[in-house]
């Protein structure tokens, strides 16, 4: 009869629409409060135009790395080669321009998809520990980055062909966050609106079960890596471009960082089963709001920021792992 | 009743759970030394509350304990219990098998043999020794747990509830107490021969114990017990003193079910039989074998009929259903789904493409506990609430996600608020109402169930049976795989009786209830 000791669900009120949506994406809260916190400390600073137009600029690019691979996260595995995707993809457009033109740019979501294939293979068939395997591509892809780089004895890999791509068409909506809304739209799209989200969420939370009810795991799980390699590659088109139509050439762990945290601040657990790419957008919010704010307070080192980036998702990923533990559902 | 044998009585308990299930109803029993008193019962009965309230586990609502005729409080946590010389032995997970045994004997323990925090080991073998000797255990004290038998296992567990009972109340006392052990269902993981030297073990033991046996297998209550409570619903509805009285099996099992309708609910679902002879066989069975689990399988199984695979555990019926849905591969054999044969090496969602489900009654296997209901109907039925807009893409409707969750949760009545609820909310009935649902829904050709009701109270359970047999009527084909003689009696059109991986013999509906005597 113990079974009978859990509470009946008939006790609990009915949830309204919104207030589920509050309760499953606690980051909104973050967001009210940070905006509240910095417009009330530093007002003028905070709520300029010119801001307010570089948090979504930041936005941009913080959720452009954090959103493909959010889908790894959901299987409760780890992508990491976002960085190598974006680095090394934007060398290949750099490379292949004489000969493609204005097209080669289209290289970096068929990059990302090819590199997602490979990963998603060898880690499902060669039962490779994700973490590892993503790590060592981003390491491999970024090195290959800097070489091309220091044998064609040029500084940067520009492509000032594309500069018509940082004029934006709309008024204070910059250039790179228009380029980043196929990715977004594309993303929330798979994740509600077909199956591969409830699957994924399915064999994160409970890969017996999902086996069970007739999902084909291996093959679900190739296509969340390939998902988040073509997203990071279309994704990495508006950084490209709000970077002045050039590639990073020097790997920056805290640019590794940024993406995590974005995932993790969020609400989607590193241990997967439930979250999501929407979530994911609210905490590349929420960090760009902190990165931003900090930034503007008087007395912060901007040289320090880093270092409060790095503890912040030490935090988090701590109060996620506690917080998030059955409470809160997508 | 005499007095001088009197240990213990519990007195008109009751006890509710959130003010709703009635566990415990006013009920009395007595405790006498140097006796094997069996509390038999369902699943769902009571019994196991009533024993967690006599070691302080739980608190009853209203009762009263006497403890050799004098008036005492219940006990407030399981030490208090072992002080009044009241100790458990529990069902399973009792063992810890990486321990060495004379570890395990004092697990928990050690703290009464410590000397500025070093164990003294030599004092605690010395003194393992000696109650082995004494209780008549037969094993080496330095061997691991899982190197013993396990008839010799669970031995060593009450050897250890013994010991724990003198520590508690003290070397003093120890002689003078007769302790009480508690036995819930020991014999669940054993086999026969091992059942058999598990009881002469206890029944040397009754000299200076008392036992509770908790069961409901009942050839072995009738065999080893002086006295039977029998408990149903929470109440008590028959006592029976086996040194003055005679009871049958057949009685026994109908106070222990009470309302036996079983023959009832499998006829009022049956279509007629010449019907069913001609419906067309839709999965078939040849030569299936796989070493070490069973060998030369060959069954068939009509639309709309329920074939079960019935035989003691090892008989190789979880194998074959494991097999049927693509979780392990057979090593030779033909599996025809529908005159077409699939590969006898697949996975379970290839299988699910030619028809084959499987429903488990464990929750973990069926749900997704922290999604909605709507979500945990709908992942096996996206063929139902998909859209094709664009011709390759094909995307979720909500709203019709949302109706068929609310049909179901209509027609199984299910008791939750709304679609939205998540499932680890709902109670055990209730979840099992969602899992068996979807399948509902789906109705694959075949459908493989595997313990269909495993821990779900008797009401649910009905409930998930209206469900199966309706899927029959639909002309779902379905094969049962469980531990409860009466589940197959209540479904089966055909029981496939198994022994050590072959098929011995196949009975009727009506056959295998006379052989059952259900």
């Amino acid at each position: 009869m113990s079974k009978n000791l859990k509470k009946d669900a008939t006790t609990f009120p009915i949830p309204t629409t919104t207030w589920r949506i509050v309760r499953g994406n606690p980051a909104i809260w973050a967001i009210f409060g940070l905006v509240i916190i910095f417009s009330s400390i530093v007002p003028e600073k905070f709520l300029s135009t010119s801001n307010l137009v570089a948090i979504l600029k930041n936005f941009a690019v913080t959720s452009m790395l954090a959103v493909g691979p959010t889908f790894v996260i959901l299987l409760g595995s780890i992508d990491v080669s976002y960085m190598g995707i974006w680095m090394f993809g934007g060398a290949l457009v750099w490379l292949l321009y004489p000969y493609l033109g204005l097209a080669s740019i289209l290289i970096y979501p068929v990059f990302g998809l090819l590199i997602g294939l490979f990963n998603g293979i060898v880690h499902v068939k060669a039962k490779i520990p994700s973490f590892i395997l993503t790590l060592a591509m981003t390491a491999v892809l970024a090195f290959l980055t800097t070489y091309v780089r220091n044998i064609s004895g040029v500084l940067t890999l520009t492509v000032p062909a594309y500069n018509f791509l940082r004029e934006s068409p709309i008024p204070y909506l910059p250039a790179p966050f228009l380029l980043a809304l196929p990715t977004i739209i594309l993303a929330v799209f798979l994740m509600f609106f077909t199956k591969l989200g409830t699957y994924l969420c399915a064999i994160g939370s409970n890969e017996e079960g999902a086996k069970l009810a007739g999902i084909n795991v291996e093959k679900y799980k190739i296509l969340a890596f390939m998902f988040s390699g073509f997203l990071v590659g279309l994704g990495s088109i508006a950084i490209f471009v709000h970077l002045g139509n050039q590639t990073r050439v020097d790997f920056d762990p805290s640019e590794l960082v940024r993406g995590l945290a974005a995932i993790v601040l969020g609400g989607t657990p590193l241990a997967g089963g439930m979250g999501g790419p929407h979530r994911t957008l609210l905490g590349a919010l929420v960090y760009v709001l902190i990165f931003n704010g900090l930034f503007l307070l008087p007395g912060v080192d901007p040289n320090h920021l880093k270092l409060y980036i790095g503890a912040l998702l030490m935090g988090a990923v701590i109060i996620a792992s506690k917080a998030l533990k059955g409470a809160l559902i997508t | 009743m005499d007095m001088q044998n009197q240990l213990l009585i519990a007195k008109n308990i009751s006890k509710t759970f959130d003010n709703v299930v009635r566990a415990l109803d006013g009920v009395t029993i007595d405790v006498r030394r140097n006796e094997v008193l069996s509390v038999v019962g369902e699943n769902g009965a009571g019994k196991s509350t009533l024993m967690k309230i006599l070691v302080g586990v739980y608190q009853p609502d209203s009762g009263e304990l006497y403890y050799e005729g004098e008036k005492i409080p219940f006990p407030k946590n399981p030490m208090e219990a072992l002080e009044r010389g009241i100790s458990i032995v529990y069902q399973e997970r009792g063992v810890i098998p990486h321990l060495k045994v004379y570890q395990f004997l004092f697990l928990g323990l050690e703290g009464k043999f410590t000397r500025l925090g070093r164990l003294q080991l030599e004092k605690i073998i010395g003194i393992a020794k000696s109650v082995f000797d004494e209780l008549g255990v037969k094993c080496d004290l330095g061997s691991y747990m899982y190197e013993l038998p396990l008839s010799t296992q669970k031995m060593v567990e009450i050897a250890r509830a013994i010991l724990s009972i003198r520590l508690a109340v003290g070397d003093s006392e120890a002689s003078k107490i007769t302790p009480i052990i508690i036995l819930d269902e020991p014999t669940a993981p054993l086999s026969i021969e091992e059942r058999d030297e598990f009881f002469q073990y206890i029944l040397n033991l009754k000299k200076n114990n008392s036992f509770i046996f908790v069961s409901h297998i009942i050839p072995e209550v009738m065999k080893f017990s002086d006295r039977i409570y029998v408990l149903r619903d929470g109440k008590l509805v028959a006592y029976h003193d086996l040194s003055t009285e005679k009871v049958t099996e057949d009685q026994l099992f109908r106070e222990i079910v009470g309302r036996v309708s079983y023959y009832e609910l499998y006829s009022v679902h049956e279509y007629g039989k010449a019907e069913a002879e001609n419906r067309p066989i839709i999965l078939s069975v040849q030569n299936l074998t796989k070493k070490g689990y069973y060998s030369n399988i060959t069954f068939g199984v009509r639309e709309g009929e329920c074939v079960g695979l019935f035989g003691p555990a090892g008989c190789g019926k979880s194998e074959i259903a494991k097999t049927l849905y693509g979780e392990i591969s057979a090593d030779s054999g033909k599996i025809i789904v529908d005159g077409k044969e699939v590969k006898i090496k697949s996975e379970p969602h290839v299988r699910l493409r030619v028809g084959i489900g499987y429903f488990s009654g464990e929750t973990g296997k069926e749900l997704f506990l922290y999604w909605p209901i709507r979500k945990n109907i709908s992942i096996v039925n996206f063929e139902k609430i998909v859209r094709k807009p664009f011709k390759i893409a094909s995307v979720i409707s909500f709203k019709a996600e949302k109706e068929l969750a609310d049909r179901m949760i209509k027609k199984l009545r299910i008791r939750a608020p709304s679609v939205e609820t998540e499932c680890y909310s709902l109670s055990g009935g209730n979840k099992q109402k969602v899992s068996v649902g979807k399948w509902l829904e789906k109705s694959p050709k075949i459908l493989i169930l595997e313990d269909p009701t495993i821990g779900i109270d008797v009401g649910a359970r009905e409930d998930i049976y209206e469900v199966l047999l309706e899927m029959k009527k639909k002309g779902v084909a379905m094969i049962l795989v469980s531990d409860d003689p009466k589940e197959y009696a209540i479904l089966c059109d055909k029981i496939i009786l198994l022994r050590e991986g072959t098929i011995q013999k196949v009975y009727d509906n009506g056959e295998f209830r006379r052989v059952m005597e259900l």
